[in-house]
């Protein structure tokens, strides 16, 4: 018995006059397709480097991935006798029954768009939404990805993330941060003011413009407080906010103004007198 | 001078800056002290060339912006009034390692401190590299490591008068030299109180300068020459 491929390439697979050979064009097509959309999406990804922020060109790499695909279908579905201008034509009926069966598939990938070209949010990011904080990971076309500050993942789908309130802490080009330092009654808070100015001022992400503002902002049961208020760039305001803070602290310790512990001042209206007594109680004891 | 093209070891030092790349147990090691930091790499290349040269000075102490922005005591100008001053600015120094067609960035340093600064507001502006310099008539003594001296050409092209304090410059489009001292040349055309056109021009201030190797061109970054639109106010 021989084998002959042709006659099994001919064999129709039984829905409609499809043969395995018309399947096996589409799948080889659709395969083809697919490789070649992850090699262009590799090399522009590799092309365009530094060049572009990570956030567009990563948007520019999947429009570029989804049209070849797409383009692949469109070339891979004669195989299978399917006819695109009957699509259209059917499209009105089967968009309604796709519509209802995928509505919340639709509802996301159409969030994915907008927040693609919309730009709430980016790669990178750090955000809130959805009682979720942490950095955006990815914007892909059904949901985006955040890792968490303690570093787990979580996918929220674009839905969700179009209609939550989005809080993006690092939007604005900078961000003001505060301090509330309390310093002892006797300690000279001009002095103080002073010295936290001058540290602050040393500091190179401490931004010139807003100027920093410290000021005496109330009186404590033990200190007297003071409030900072600092600008700096929002991409990395956290680190300006841990670093400053010690060398504020160290600043004013060296020049003799601490930080007091909390404590009460108690007046009594008699006089107090302590006695040792232990002695005369030994005796009466014995 | 350190500024230049060096082959194999070599040490140069300025002032609390020194620079050498030698053999060290074996290995060829670059080396580089400034104000009590060091940084150290061993280098495995063919050519063992190095280029240290002044570089955009956004990159410390780390990249954040590409703006620069320089203030100055306050001018007054006249509708088309034209005024060519000197100012210092800061100067970054970068050391690349050039093989055949293929510069990299190898380290970034300058002496003294950094400070930012925003222009504009914080929700639409840029933060810049903030820098105060005095206003000079003539190119002003600098000390070459830690300044250069910005030539910037104002030129008044509006109908009405202008103070002018500051200048904001989008670093990409520098053109840096070097020789006795590092220098950029810049124009500012004001078009109103509030808005001005600001740009490199890539001439040297002196003949014998030589043109520096910017960061962006040794990234092999494409940038457009378009100057900065400085549309927050000009003092």
């Amino acid at each position: 018995m021989t084998f002959d491929l042709t006659e099994v390439l001919e064999i129709p697979i039984g829905v409609g006059s499809i043969t395995v050979e018309d399947l096996l064009y589409f799948a080889i097509i659709l395969i083809v397709g697919v490789t070649i959309a992850k090699i262009v999406a590799i090399n522009v990804r590799r092309a365009l480097g530094d060049r572009l922020p990570k956030n567009e060109r990563e948007l520019l790499v999947k429009l570029i991935y989804y049209f070849i695909i797409v383009w692949a279908l469109v070339v891979a579905l004669p195989q299978l006798n399917f006819n695109l201008s009957g699509l259209l034509v059917a499209g009105g009926v089967a968009g309604l029954v796709l519509g209802f069966a995928s509505q919340s598939v639709v509802s996301n990938l159409i969030s994915g768009l907008f927040l693609m070209f919309e730009h709430p949010i980016r790669i990178g990011d750090s955000i809130n939404v959805a009682n979720v904080s942490g950095n955006v990971e990815d914007i892909r076309i059904l949901s985006t990805v955040i890792k968490t500050y303690d570093g787990i993942y979580v996918r929220i789908p674009n839905e969700k993330v179009f209609t939550s309130n989005i809080t993006n802490y690092v939007h604005n080009a900078a961000r003001r941060f505060e301090y509330q330092i309390g310093i002892r009654y006797e300690d000279d808070a001009e002095a103080a003011m002073r010295i936290m100015k001058e540290v602050i001022a040393t500091h190179p992400f401490a931004l010139k413009n807003p100027a920093p503002s410290v000021f005496v902002d109330n009186f404590g049961d033990s200190s007297v407080n003071l409030t900072a208020y600092i600008w700096a760039p929002a991409q990395n305001w956290w680190g300006v906010r841990t670093d400053l803070l010690w060398k504020i602290k160290q600043a004013l310790e060296e020049n003799g103004i601490e930080m007091p512990y909390p404590q009460q001042t108690l007046r009594f209206a008699d006089e107090l007198r302590v006695t040792n007594r232990a002695p005369e109680k030994r005796e009466r004891m014995e | 001078m350190m500024f230049g093209r060096y082959r194999g070891a070599f040490h140069r030092e300025c002032g609390s800056v020194s620079v050498e790349a030698g053999p060290v147990n074996g290995l060829m090691t670059y080396r580089r002290r400034c104000e009590g930091q060091t940084f150290e790499r061993i280098l495995v290349s063919e050519t063992d060339e190095i280029v240290i040269n002044p570089v955009e000075p956004v990159n410390l102490p780390e990249e954040i912006t590409d703006f620069l922005m320089m203030e100055f005591p306050p001018m007054v100008i006249g509708p088309g009034a034209t005024q060519t001053i000197y100012l210092k600015f800061p100067v970054e120094i970068g050391v690349y390692l050039d093989a055949a067609k293929c510069i990299e960035v190898l380290d970034v340093f300058a002496p003294g401190r950094q400070k930012y600064t925003l222009y504009g507001p914080a929700t639409t502006g840029v933060i810049a590299r903030y820098y105060w310099s005095a206003v000079y008539p003539e190119i002003p003594p600098v000390e070459s490591f830690c300044d250069g001296v910005m030539e910037l050409s104002i030129s008044n092209a509006s109908h009405e008068w202008a103070e002018v304090s500051r200048a904001v410059f989008d670093s990409t489009d520098m053109k840096l030299y070097y020789g006795e001292f590092v220098a950029v040349t810049t124009t500012m055309k004001i078009l109103s109180k509030l808005l001005a056109e600001t740009d490199f021009v890539d001439v040297p201030l002196k003949s014998d300068m030589v043109k520096s190797i910017e960061l962006y061109t040794a990234r092999k970054i494409p940038v457009l020459s378009r100057g900065y639109l400085m549309e927050w106010g000009l003092s």
